[in-house]
This record gives structure tokens, sequence and C-alpha cells, in this order.
């Protein structure tokens, strides 16, 4: 017993502990790699956004699931029928200029609910099966104005669940075109931006971070050899 | 000597007050707060505070081997400089066991 445990004991006082400083050494190697890669996709996303081609809601989306970041922006399409509409006051489009716009509850083919923002001034609701076009979207989350009967205080389908219960897709769809039987409706359509995805942190502090990250990486290697320094100094000072 | 405690202790407080900034400015401005224009105005404190910490690290180790401190000493004055306060700490400690 006492043997086995002798044969063990340069393992654990030996091996252990370069395993330990290997383990975190490389831990903290990969943990500044992970910044390096925010601090390059941060420097992606400065760049103008790609149009990707058009595509089946159904193919990016489901209902009562939270958006993908990649399906953001997307050009979607989907058919449908409009079960109401409201107005959601206060939204800015890409000018800059704030309005009132008119935002479609369509339920669409194959299930779920979906915010179409359709025009930015008065339009009546198409009746009918109805084949959209348009941007996605992220859902709101500030309220721009307040909540009443036909009225959205922010483009968010969670809001509407109380009033029209069943499933919905999470964001809303900015439309470009509308289709009845082929023929295209004409209102006067609200443009935006593609909404620029954002990830948490700026550059040079993702820059930092890996600068810290390694630094603890050398302090790891360092540790050891400033204790065997200290051991030897104590041992010479016997 | 005198340098290396001079410079930690210079570290240890401009490490503190980042510290704080971060974490009683910036966090909950980012986390708590909706306010993209109030954001904007402190972007600059996690970055400065990331390189501020790192000349820390540097200055806290070089002053705890030369005053040949134990590595757990080593590696409490390190990482006093992620928390606040507590390099506020650190540096009152050694101003006090430092006296030039």
């Amino acid at each position: 017993m006492s043997q086995s445990k002798s044969r063990r004991s340069p393992l654990f006082s030996t091996f252990f502990p370069i395993l330990l400083v290997l383990i975190a050494f490389l831990s903290f190697i990969a943990l500044g790699f992970w910044q390096l890669d925010r601090a390059a996709q941060v420097k992606e996303l400065q760049k103008p956004y790609e149009e990707q081609p058009l595509v089946a809601l159904s193919k990016v989306a489901k209902p009562n699931s939270n958006l993908d970041g990649a399906s953001v922006n997307r050009i979607v399409e989907f058919s449908g029928s409009y079960v109401a509409q409201f107005d959601a006051p206060n939204q800015i489009d890409k000018k800059g200029v704030r309005g009132t716009w008119l935002v479609g509850l369509m339920e669409v083919d194959g299930g779920g609910y979906i915010l179409v923002v359709r025009s930015g001034s008065n339009s009546d609701l198409p009746r009918g099966d109805i084949v959209v076009t348009g941007r996605l979207f992220h859902r709101q989350y500030e309220d721009l104005s307040d909540r009443s009967a036909g009225q959205l205080s922010r483009l968010d389908p969670s809001i509407l669940v109380g009033d029209y219960p069943g499933d919905y897709y999470d964001g809303f769809v900015l439309a470009k075109s509308e289709l009845r039987d082929g023929i295209s409706l004409e209102v006067p359509r609200v443009f935006l931006d593609p909404a620029a995805p954002t990830i948490p942190g700026y550059y040079w502090q993702h820059i930092a971070y890996v600068l810290i990250w390694w630094l603890m990486a050398l302090v790891v290697v360092f540790l050891p050899i400033y204790s065997r320094f200290r051991e030897r100094e104590g041992r010479a000072k016997e | 000597m005198k340098g290396v405690v001079l410079r930690f202790r210079v570290m240890a407080l401009l490490a503190g007050v980042m510290s704080l900034l971060l974490w009683f400015v910036e966090l909950p401005v980012v986390y708590l707060m909706d306010a993209p224009d109030l954001e904007a105005k402190v972007k600059w404190i996690p970055f400065v505070h990331g390189y501020i910490y790192a000349f820390y690290v540097l200055t806290a180790i070089h002053f705890t081997a030369k005053a040949r401190f134990t590595i757990k000493r080593m590696i409490m004055f390190i990482l006093a400089g992620t928390l606040p306060v507590f390099s506020f700490i650190a540096e009152r400690r050694v101003s006090r066991e430092y006296k030039f």
C-alpha cells in the first residue's frame, strides 16, 4: 500500500502540476484566440451588408422560435391572408422621417402569424390570399407610443398574443411588394436600411482582451519558474 | 524598489478607478438601460480598462517578484485588479508596508 503511494507521489508532484499549467496555458491561449475572432467579426460587420438571394420564409424562420441572427435582413417570400391591421405610430424610416406605419397581421399559409409593415400611409387591408415579399427584421424592444385598440406600441408580435392567440413568427417583415392573384398591390411602401447586426464590444476592446488572456498564459508559465527560483533562493540562504 | 512600488501604486489606483467605472457605469448602461446615446458615451471604458489592467498585471508581477512574495500573494495581487475596490486595498497595503 505504502509502495503504491510512493509510486504515485512523483506523478502527483511532477506531472499533475505540469498538466494543470498546460491546461491553464492552453485555455488562456484559446480565450485569446476567441477574442481575436470576435475582433475580426466586429471588423467584418462594419463592412456594407451584402444582399442574399430571396428565400421562402419557412426556410429561415419558424413560428414560436427566436429569429436567428443569420435570418435577419433576409428577403423572404410567403403567402397568407391578413386578419387585422394596426397603426404603429412614431416609427422612423430610412430618411429619418417619423410617421405612422400600417402593420398587417398575416396568417401564413402553413401556420403561424407574422407582422407585416405594409405602408407608410392609409391603405385598406387587402382580403384574400396575398403573396408578400419583404425584408425580415428583429422585433422592436422599445415602445414608441402607447398601446391601444388598433395601435401597436412597438413592432413586436408578443404584444398581440393576448388578442390573437396562436403561433407567431418572431420579428416583422417590411413588405417590398404584395401580390393578389398575381397583381401587385400599389401602396406607398416604407423603406429601411438593413439592420446592422451587432456583436457586443468594440474592436480595440477585444484586442485588449486578447492581450490580457495571452498575458495570463505567460503568467501561468512564469509562476512555476518563479516558484523554483524562490525555492532555490531559500535553499541558498539556508 | 522605490520605482517599482510607485509604478504598482499608480497602476493599482488607475485599475481601481477603471474597475469602478466598468462595474458601476458601463455595465449598467449597456445591460440595464436602453440608452444608445449614453452607451456611445461610455464605450471607451471597457477598452481603456482592458489595456490598463494588462499594464497593472505587469506592474503587479514586477512588484511582487521584487518583494519576493509567495505565489499565492502574487496571484492575489494580479486578481485584485479585476474587482472594484480590491486594487485600492492592495495599493493601501503596499503603501503602508513600503514607506520611502
